[in-house]
């Protein structure tokens, strides 16, 4: 912050929530959903019913009779008319718009009908036929990976240009659509050094991110130009994609990002925008496509992941080696997987110095939807399974939990994985205040009530941010002295446009209620990279402060020409130009706008890191900084339920410097309940493919009422006033399942190693445990969960 | 997908008169909680909606011959919150209380809860516990048929496609008796229940009478087994008679699989559910021995929305 503000704040008078909080609260905020375009259709789409099979035959006839109806298209139309690409995505360009030939997976897009009104687009849809012959599916990777497994894509899938720093290892097997490996000293001799070596199998499954606003977007495709507004975390993403299809330039490309109804990594890359764009171009007409809540589930989900990890400890508990085979379900359709798996792969490192490390991370297609970004990206999966085996491996040498994670915590200047050191490492911090605020005593026996009983469990968490980023940002200052910010950071939710109206309040010391933030356009607010990996405050934050620093080495020479001083003399001031040393006699902004005739000042700011790693060995630079987050939790499970109800959670997370406290709060609440129920229910079911529970009847995600009583939040800082900020919007996240999961195991001696820890999941645990005469070694499992015995699995473990 | 007509008859003759006429295709439809995600969700496609929530008559509560009469267009709402159903029954307002959230229970209707024999719904398998009768009238006449034998299976009653329910008939446990209701959710709070347990005695002389269980949401249709409740008479309900009571009630259930639990977590769960009701209804007994009528207002409303 500016030194400035202590000697008068004044500009931060009045200054409390979202800028638009009124417009939020009153239903004013011009969501995509809420958008309306002159003579626009609506389209609906018919989805496959089969997880994977060749199309024999598309019957629309009957359907293109119903009046109203406007446009039906197949992946056959656009492929024969070949007016323009027919697949898309953000690492390879293997997604059809529609489908074209085959379907694989239940849910994609086969047909689109745009109509008149909905209604319309519906009835039509049931008149249209469509038949398959099925072929063999595979639903998880281990499958997808086995010999003679069915191929999802037999041509190799074209490699977009859309990310310079991916690295694609495709080598061996057809379904694998890369590979992430970490090399790292030598494994065979750090396991050789080990007194104790275990091995475990962890698995999370897909989930899905259940935004309130559903994916939505209106296209309008012109002859030599196409606006699309649509609800992305990443408008210059659509717009490179949509500009590639159809073979424009970017410039011919406007997408109109309005704020998001929630989103969690689900509206990164282009998913229905496409469609749309496609049906508009041969309709000739704006086209409005959104999906229901049963499509959501079938447009993006979370990675499901199996973990093999083997890791060698010295008997004073010091990691020396670890092994990791990490198999995650990318779906159908690669999306962001390749590059996400890259993250969930040195990911499973942990928030631990380990001399000798060897992973190896598959992104693996099946027949289930595709899984892409979410709140996490990968570092949820690897979480689950790094902190539940460090609670394991406690309980096995008898020690406590909290002091082994303490003897192998990273420190400033030790090494990650990756090669790099750590800098600005905060993580013993983060889990003694956790430890302290749980009330953690690993000598105390779990407090039992009737057939209740409580107990405490805790977890340390790692989260890279992504890395190389760019983002850039204009500000320009009006000839009244307000300021307008123009980004491509969107608003989902999170706060980030009072983030930057806070940051750029602070710098130029003028109040917010004189700083308006554009709406998101691609044809006018600047590139960014991302709204996605807590990335933005750090960011777009300094693009921000750069294009402000521009704007005030404008004011102080146009203010030079104003004065007789040189611009080296003057300085801002309290929201003034002033001479250095003399702040009474200081210009406001529009005086020295006015006076000088500028009209405006624009002042233009950039960001960018570097980094990147060696696909083969892990080696580079991953993260420019790293997030860091504690987690500890107190359950009360019932005995006789199974049923577990989080009592008491502690969220401790670093942020470097806290901009809006209530925000970081709000985040790490949010953080809190999207954890509790992926730590309790949530997963996406499938039977041969087929989405059991694609509904919010079926699908539980956590209310109000499933929150803990007691809520208590470390949001930590540096101290040092010119401390990095960390983003917050995921941190705290994937420290929430395993601190249940551990605090679950204190209480009842269950140990539950494939998330969610279902009521039932864990009364079949205490069966199991009775049946055996007790806990006496606490490594039991679930009968339908993964042994922890160092299981074998048909592509091979990691042994 | 053809919109339905949407027809609004003036009185409940009119009504049970377009349902003849539409010979099954029309469905009546009031509060339109459930309806519309069956309609939406593409499970029915009505020729006819058929909007019964104007009627006139049909949402009236009374009391008369010791029995509560609940008119079948009463909102959950107005069922929780009516002073006359929490003087005499306080069960079933505390029940209705429980379902969904405050949006819904002040649309759902109790003839709809009743007719849509959805297994997850609380309201039956209380209704069921306490002995109801289903009030219906048809063009053939008005007719009253016990809850016992009026849900066949899944969303099946023995509703006719012509009958319409006018209310809900409920005997008025004599003094004395304890009820309870035990709403079980598996998941997250919002969840419908994995399995609900109604359980109710009379208590005097030292000894309980009239024991009386239903089991909800774990079987198709809510389960009541008089035979099975019969080991609680003239009992003090010490543990093996619960016990026992409780080991038939999971072992006799045709459990089903769902997403809240599958058919062997839900006979474990009747097993634990019924034993703590009835432990509840023994303590309330033993903690107030002589109520002035029926059980008081639970301790336990419910937390949400109050």
């Amino acid at each position: 912050m500016e030194s400035g503000g202590r000697e008068a704040s004044t500009w931060r008078e009045g200054r409390s929530g979202m800028i638009d909080s009124y417009e939020r609260v009153t239903g004013r905020v011009p969501f995509a959903t809420n958008v309306e375009v002159q003579g626009m259709l609506h389209a609906v789409l018919l989805r496959s019913q089969i997880a994977h099979g060749r199309i024999t035959r598309i019957d629309v006839s009957r359907a293109k009779e119903v009046p109203g109806v406007h446009t039906i298209l197949t992946g056959a139309d656009i492929v024969v008319r070949g007016a323009f690409k027919a697949r898309f995505g953000p690492v390879f360009r293997d997604q059809p718009i529609l489908a074209i030939d085959k379907v694989r997976f239940v849910g994609e897009p086969v047909v689109a009908v745009a109509a008149e009104d909905r209604d319309i687009a519906v009835t039509a849809l049931a008149l249209i036929d469509v038949e398959y012959e099925e072929l063999p599916a595979v639903f998880t990777p281990e499958e997808a990976m086995a010999n003679g497994a069915p191929i999802l894509h037999e041509e190799r899938p074209e490699l977009g240009a859309t990310f310079a720093d991916i690295l694609i290892n495709r080598s061996g097997d057809p379904n694998t659509c890369n590979t992430f490996k970490v090399r790292r000293g030598d494994i065979e001799s750090g396991f050789a050094q080990s007194d104790h070596i275990f091995e475990d199998v962890f698995t999370s499954p897909s989930v899905q991110h259940v935004p309130l606003e559903t994916h939505c977007c209106i296209a309008s495709v012109e002859r030599s130009r196409i606006v699309i507004t649509t609800g992305t975390q990443i408008p210059y993403m659509v717009r490179g994609q949509i500009a590639e299809i159809f073979g424009l330039p970017a410039s011919a490309v406007q997408v109109i990002a309005p704020p998001l109804g929630g989103a969690y990594g689900s509206k990164c890359y282009p998913s229905i925008e496409p469609i749309a764009a496609a049906l508009s171009y041969f309709s000739g007409r704006p086209v409005r496509l959104q999906n229901a809540r049963d499509e959501e589930f079938v447009t993006i989900t979370k990675h499901g992941v199996k973990i093999y990890m083997k890791t060698g400890v010295r008997s004073d508990g010091r990691i020396l080696a670890r092994k990791v085979l990490a198999l995650f379900n990318t779906g159908a359709y690669a999306d962001i997987g390749p590059r996400l798996i890259k993250n969930g792969g040195y990911g499973t490192n942990g928030p631990v110095s380990i001399p000798h490390v060897w992973i190896d991370s598959h992104a693996v297609y099946t027949n289930v939807t595709p899984a892409g970004a979410f709140r996490g990206y990968g570092i949820s999966q690897a979480a689950w399974a790094y902190d539940s085996q460090i609670d394991m491996i406690a309980h096995r040498l008898e020690m406590d939990p909290y002091e082994l994670r303490m003897k192998n915590l990273l420190v400033d200047g030790e090494p990650f994985c990756t090669g790099e050191l750590m800098h600005d490492v905060h993580f013993r911090e983060l889990l003694t205040t956790a430890r302290d605020r749980i009330g953690w005593d690993w000598s105390a026996a779990p407090e039992r009530v009737g057939q209740k009983v409580r107990a405490k469990g805790m977890s340390c968490i790692i989260k890279s941010t992504v890395t190389p980023s760019t983002s850039t940002a204009s500000v320009k200052l009006n000839d009244d002295g307000s300021l307008h910010i123009l980004t491509s950071s969107i608003e989902l939710g999170q706060g980030v446009h009072t983030l930057l109206v806070n940051l750029a309040s602070d710098q130029l010391q003028i109040p917010v209620g004189r700083i308006s933030v554009a709406r998101v356009d691609t044809d006018v607010t600047p590139y960014d990279q991302q709204t996605s990996s807590s990335r933005s405050s750090w960011s777009m934050g300094h693009a921000l402060t750069a294009a402000i620093s521009d704007v005030k080495e404008q004011l102080l020479s146009r203010a030079a020409e104003l004065s007789d001083e040189e611009a080296s003399q003057l300085e801002i001031r309290n929201g003034h130009v002033s001479v250095i040393g003399a702040p009474e006699q200081g210009l406001s902004y529009q005086e020295v706008v006015r006076r000088t005739r500028a009209g405006n000042i624009v002042g233009r700011g950039f960001s960018q890191t570097q980094g990147g790693l060696d696909p083969e060995s892990g080696q580079g630079v991953a993260s420019v900084h790293w997030h860091q987050a504690a987690g500890a939790a107190e359950v009360e499970v019932d005995l006789e339920t199974g049923h577990v109800k989080v009592v008491k959670y502690h969220a401790g997370v670093y942020a470097g410097r806290v901009v809006n406290q209530v925000h970081g709060e709000l985040q790490t609440e949010g953080n809190l309940a999207m954890g509790l129920g992926q730590a309790l229910w949530e997963e996406l079911l499938y039977d041969n493919g087929q989405l059991q529970n694609g509904s919010l009847a079926d699908y539980m995600i956590a209310s109000f009422d499933d929150m803990p009583d007691e809520v208590d939040l470390n949001i930590l800082e540096s101290g040092r006033p010119d401390a990095e900020l960390h983003g917050i919007g995921e941190t705290s996240l994937p420290a929430v399942m395993p601190a249940i999961a551990n605090a679950v195991f204190r209480a009842t001696g269950v140990r539950i190693t494939d998330l969610p820890l279902t009521a039932e999941k864990v009364l079949r645990g205490l069966k199991a445990l009775e049946a055996e005469g007790g806990a006496k070694n606490g490594d039991l499992t679930t009968p339908d969960g993964a042994s922890t015995d160092g299981q074998k699995h048909v592509v091979g473990s990691v042994t | 997908m053809l919109a339905p007509r949407f027809l609004r008859p003036e009185s409940s003759d009119e009504a049970v008169e377009l349902l003849r006429s539409f010979e099954g295709a029309a469905k009546v439809v009031a509060g339109s909680t459930a309806m519309t995600i069956m309609l939406r969700q593409g499970l029915i496609e009505p020729d006819a909606l058929i909007y019964v929530g104007g009627l006139p008559g049909l949402r009236e509560i009374h009391e008369e011959d010791s029995r509560l009469r609940v008119g079948a267009l009463c909102t959950h709402r107005e069922v929780e919150l009516s002073a006359e159903v929490r003087a005499v029954l306080p069960i079933l307002a505390y029940t209705f209380g429980t379902v969904a959230n405050v949006r819904v229970r002040n649309a759902a209707t109790v003839g709809g809860v009743v007719a849509e024999a959805d297994y997850a719904s609380d309201p039956p398998a209380v209704l069921l516990g306490l002995g109801a009768d289903v009030i219906t009238t048809s063009p053939s006449g008005e007719r009253r048929r016990p809850l016992l034998s009026f849900y066949r299976s899944f969303y099946e009653t023995e509703l006719d496609f012509d009958e319409l329910i006018v209310a809900i008939d409920v005997p008025i446990p004599p003094s004395g008796t304890y009820a309870v209701y035990e709403k079980y959710v598996s998941r997250a709070s919002e969840d419908r229940p994995c399995v609900g347990v109604f359980a109710s005695a009379q208590f005097y002389g030292g000894l309980f009478h009239n024991v009386r269980i239903a089991i909800g949401a774990a079987s198709e249709t809510p389960q009541h087994v008089p035979a099975i409740d019969r080991a609680g008479d003239e009992s003090d309900l010490r543990a093996s008679v619960i016990g026992e009571i409780a080991e038939a009630y999971a072992e006799q259930t045709d459990t089903l699989d769902d997403m809240r639990g599958s058919s062997w977590y839900r006979k474990e769960m009747i097993r634990v559910w019924v034993r703590r009701a009835l432990e509840r209804v023994r303590e309330d007994a033993y903690a107030s021995p002589s109520p002035s009528r029926s059980s008081s207002i639970p301790d336990e409303m419910p937390r949400r929305d109050q």
